[in-house]
């Protein structure tokens, strides 16, 4: 014990629960300093203190790769699954069956998602299970020592290497196809964009995608690299600013932009806020956020902010017809069967 | 002549989707209803339509369920396949034939009984002419072999499920078949049906649905599958219950159901209910196991409840789809990369399909791993003689769970994966209890379920997941046990083969040998087949593959001065085990033995 005397206490910012942001916070990060991937778990924890989330309502999950260690660092008292690579879609289908009141966010990387996973990826948006699917993409695999990925920009070049020639997926692209129905991209430096629109991640009914341009330090972050700090700071394209109204009183105050903005109210109540920069777009035509990404690739540009939205299909949870507790909370007696109910059965099968 | 009575096999043969079937299983259902001990193998291909198919109907008042060493009586339908059958005949068989297949009967050391069966069928109805024709094969059977009309009328009552249309159709079509054989023909054959008193009445059921119905009395919460045969039918029967038996007055489930993309998402679905605290299942066969690997190693590291039927068919890769074996055992037993060792139960009739159905669920949860169910197509997919299904005899066992707070308060030390009572099994929390959140990992942990690459942590998990398995020998199903007095020849069997094995130790006690049975029943293996083994002269370790997969694991397991007594007999062809090539490949085991 010291016997110094104790420090006035200083006030400490609580969200709507109550709760300090320190009730967010997970344990130290082991990636490489300056990692985009510690820009984004800290966005995490900002985004579901501010948004007031129970924090152990919430269920991390994650694949393999330097993006799926990142569960470890934020939201300390929430259960987490470290599962296979790619495959992590799968495992947080099986929960969800089980317990569909939980908020599952979902990390992966561009090996994880674009590659090995890309199946798993695919299916879960056809269900349009509801989670936040966070791909933190840098177009490298890390762990095993630069490596291009799937997502790899044309004619980037990474620290060490040739060019990469491959076609890239655009998994927003290709979620939009898919009829994902919350597509949006962003960039892990972009701290406001993408607390934004994690936090209308969060508020959303169904599957919702965020690609987050996340560059790697280690082997990605040259100047000849699309996917650079450097790079992707000049040639972003932002569709709109965004804000984020929770429906309860927000910890920050909102302004009310000058300008043209749209409105997009999400399934808690809450609203998403679209201020116009200088063409605008509709988030409802899976056109305009095509013609969006394709325009942007073609000009070897990004596209942030977000690009599609669609809250009229029903989530996985309604298509399964369960009943409205979690399965997880319905009572022993109500799975099994009684006896009399065998007796039935052997005597119907005697007849 | 002297009558051979409810001792002979009939073999028919026909080709796939031409609705054979359904005449196939009236056949079998009235000779069962008449109280004739009886079986029927499909040997089916894998083809929608086309392809040849075979019907074994065995009848047998000593209650042997295989198909028979031979053919007694075949029924000819197929073009494709008909000289081979025929070839195939011992002389004096029965052959009834059709006459309108435009094909030759080039054999006359048989007893021929040549029927225009398609155009008798035509009569009928032309449009439908091919799928009448089977059903007159079944009426020329009836009249020849003396199968009663009324239990034949009620099984073709049951099969259309009382379809007025179908059911009249079909039982002119029975008509017209009994008509021509009395009006044509002339019985100079000795196989006669004899009808029999039911002491304990019985039911057919399929094994694939008699385990779907125990996963459901198991309370599974979630089902996720991807279509494979010969499992495919245990998915369906999960589904198909789901409304009758786990849906409220509102048509809300208390089971969901995912068809997934594949296998490896099936699995990944299984580990994810398991682990936000749910009974999830799948149910696959060999080639779905293969694809599951990865989730497997993964279940038994982060120790997950998760359940695995596997009903096996002929492989390796994709194999003989249609047709049953035994083995997976190994792929089962010791699932997935690096050092796994994983519960397997492995039912021998339809009671314990339902029976280990339920139990699976309880056996995971315990040991909080992942748990396999061994069927085959054999036992899934044919229909076998049933007395009933019993109740669960135990609440559900939800394993070591800490729902309440004071309960989690009280733990003096909490950690995920900290041995507190000894017997290698933790305790866990549930995602959303906010109590002990850990992320869970298939990276190396330590007791507290944080990432370690400690060598002492890696050390003791390793062996206190040998430690948890290994304490469940004797808690998993014991072996059954039939055994003489003498102790001289034990034969250690397993599954399906529970068909075919009383028929096998009556040849070979006919040679003058005492034949112990040792049926196992689950994996890891239960200390009474070690003892079974210490208490025989020698045992043999039967069983339906090439290599001997049980037996290898009994070498690995035994102690040394035991593996000398015990030796291999695995054989494997793709049909249901028959009884004469067993017994004959045992009487040589044990010559060789000898010398």
């Amino acid at each position: 014990m010291s016997d110094k005397p104790a420090r006035p206490a200083r006030a400490i910012k609580l969200n709507v629960l109550n709760e300090p942001k320190e009730s967010y916070t997970g344990g130290k990060s082991s990636l490489c300093p300056g990692c985009g991937h510690d820009q984004i778990s800290n966005v995490i924890i900002s985004a579901a203190w501010e948004n007031g989330i129970e924090p152990h309502r919430v269920a991390k999950m994650s694949g393999i790769g330097c993006s799926s260690k990142t569960p470890a660092y934020y939201l300390g008292q929430s259960h987490g699954f470290n599962t296979v690579h790619g495959r992590m879609p799968s495992v947080t289908t099986g929960a969800y069956a089980i317990n569909k009141d939980l908020l599952y966010i979902g990390v992966s990387g561009d090996g994880d998602s674009a590659s090995i996973g890309i199946g798993q990826l695919i299916h879960a948006i056809r269900r349009n299970m509801d989670m936040v699917y966070i791909v933190e993409n840098n177009g490298v695999y890390g762990l095993t020592k630069g490596q291009y990925s799937a997502t790899a920009d044309i004619g980037s070049k990474k620290k060490k290497g040739e060019p990469n020639k491959t076609q890239p997926i655009d998994l927003c692209a290709l979620a939009i196809n898919l009829g994902c129905t919350f597509v949006a991209r962003s960039f892990s430096g972009s701290k406001k964009q993408l607390g934004s629109l994690l936090k209308a991640a969060m508020s959303h009914k169904g599957f919702a995608l965020i690609d987050v341009i996340s560059p790697c330090v280690t082997f990605n972050n040259n100047d000849e690299s699309m996917r650079s700090y450097g790079y992707v700071k000049e040639n972003e394209i932002t569709l709109h600013m965004t804000d984020y109204i929770p429906h309860f009183n927000p910890v920050e105050e909102i302004e009310v932009p000058e300008g043209h903005f749209r409105d997009i109210e999400l399934h808690d109540g809450s609203t998403i806020r679209l201020e116009t920069i200088s063409a605008e777009h509709d988030p409802g035509s899976a056109v305009a956020a095509l013609t969006a990404l394709h325009e942007a690739e073609s000009n070897q540009k990004h596209v942030t902010g977000l690009l599609y939205f669609d809250n009229t299909k029903p989530s996985l949870a309604e298509d399964m017809g369960l009943v409205d507790i979690p399965l997880v909370d319905v009572p022993n007696e109500e799975l099994r069967p009684n006896r009399e109910t065998l007796d039935k059965i052997n005597a119907a099968l005697h007849s | 002549m002297e009558t051979i009575a409810n001792d002979f096999t009939i073999n028919i043969a026909t080709a796939n989707g031409t609705g054979s079937q359904s005449a196939n299983l009236i056949l079998l259902q009235s000779l069962f209803e008449m109280g004739v001990p009886v079986s029927g193998k499909n040997m089916f291909p894998s083809n929608i339509s086309g392809l040849p198919t075979w019907y074994i109907v065995r009848l047998s008042d000593n209650g042997y369920q295989a198909p028979g060493n031979r053919t007694h009586i075949q029924v000819l339908l197929n073009p494709a396949t008909w000289d081979e059958d025929l070839a195939s005949l011992e002389p004096g068989s029965v052959v009834i034939w059709n006459e309108n297949a435009k094909m030759e009967m080039n054999r006359d050391d048989v007893i021929s009984y040549p029927v225009p069966m398609s155009a008798l069928a035509r009569k009928i109805n032309p449009k439908i002419a091919k799928l009448v024709t089977n059903i007159i094969y079944v009426g020329i059977l009836a009249e020849l072999l003396g199968i009663d009309q009324e239990e034949l009328e009620a099984a073709v009552a049951k099969q259309f499920k009382g379809k007025a249309t179908a059911v009249e159709l079909n039982i002119t079509a029975l008509g017209l078949g009994r008509d021509y054989f009395k009006e044509n023909l002339s019985k100079n054959d000795p196989y006669v049906v004899e009808k029999r008193v039911i002491e304990r009445p019985q039911f057919f059921i399929e094994g694939n649905e008699a385990a779907a119905l125990g996963c459901i009395f198991g309370g599974v919460q979630m089902l996720a599958w991807y279509p494979i045969t010969p499992s495919s039918s245990l998915a369906e029967g999960i589904i198909n219950y789901i409304p009758q038996l786990r849906t409220d007055d509102d048509g809300n489930a208390t089971c969901a159901v995912i068809q997934a993309e594949d296998e490896l998402a099936a699995a990944g679905m299984v580990l994810g209910a398991g682990w936000a605290g749910g009974r999830g299942m799948t149910a696959t066969s060999g080639p779905g196991i293969s694809l599951m690997q990865e989730f497997i190693g993964l279940g038994y590291f982060a120790e997950i409840p998760s359940v695995f039927w596997d009903v096996n068919r002929v492989g390796p890769s994709t194999g003989l789809p249609t047709r049953t074996q035994q083995s997976d055992i190994t792929l089962l037993y010791e699932g997935s990369h690096g050092d796994t060792q994983h519960i397997v139960l492995i039912p021998g009739t339809v009671e314990e399909c339902f029976e280990f159905g339920w139990r699976a669920f309880d056996y995971s949860e315990r040991y909080q791993t992942p748990v396999f169910g061994l069927s085959d197509l054999d036992l899934g997919m044919n229909r076998w003689a049933c007395e009933g299904f019993e109740y669960p005899d135990q609440a559900m066992d939800r394993g070591k769970v800490v729902r309440e707070r004071d309960v989690f308060e009280a733990f003096e030390e909490f950690g995920r994966y900290l041995d507190v009572d000894g017997d290698g099994i933790p305790y866990r929390t549930l995602p959303g209890s906010g109590m002990d959140p850990i992320l869970y990992r298939g990276t190396g942990h330590n007791p507290k379920g944080v990432y370690s690459e400690k060598p002492d942590d890696y050390f003791e998990l390793m062996q206190r997941l040998r430690r948890k398995i290994d304490g469940a020998r004797d808690d998993l199903p014991a072996p059954i046990l039939r055994e003489e007095d003498e102790c001289e020849i034990g034969i250690i069997y397993l599954g399906s083969m529970e068909n075919t094995i009383q028929e096998i130790d009556d040849i070979l006690e006919a040679t003058g040998i005492k034949v112990s049975q040792c049926r196992v029943r689950a994996l890891p293996l239960h200390s009474g087949v070690e003892e079974f083994i210490r208490r025989h002269k020698t045992t043999i370790v039967l069983e339906i593959n090439r290599d001997g997969q049980m037996y290898g694991i009994l070498r690995k397991e035994l102690p040394n001065e035991l593996i000398t007594k015990v030796r291999s007999v695995a054989y494997s062809d793709g049909v249901p085990p028959r009884a004469g090539i067993y017994a004959k490949l045992i009487l040589e085991t044990l010559k060789e033995g000898d010398n």
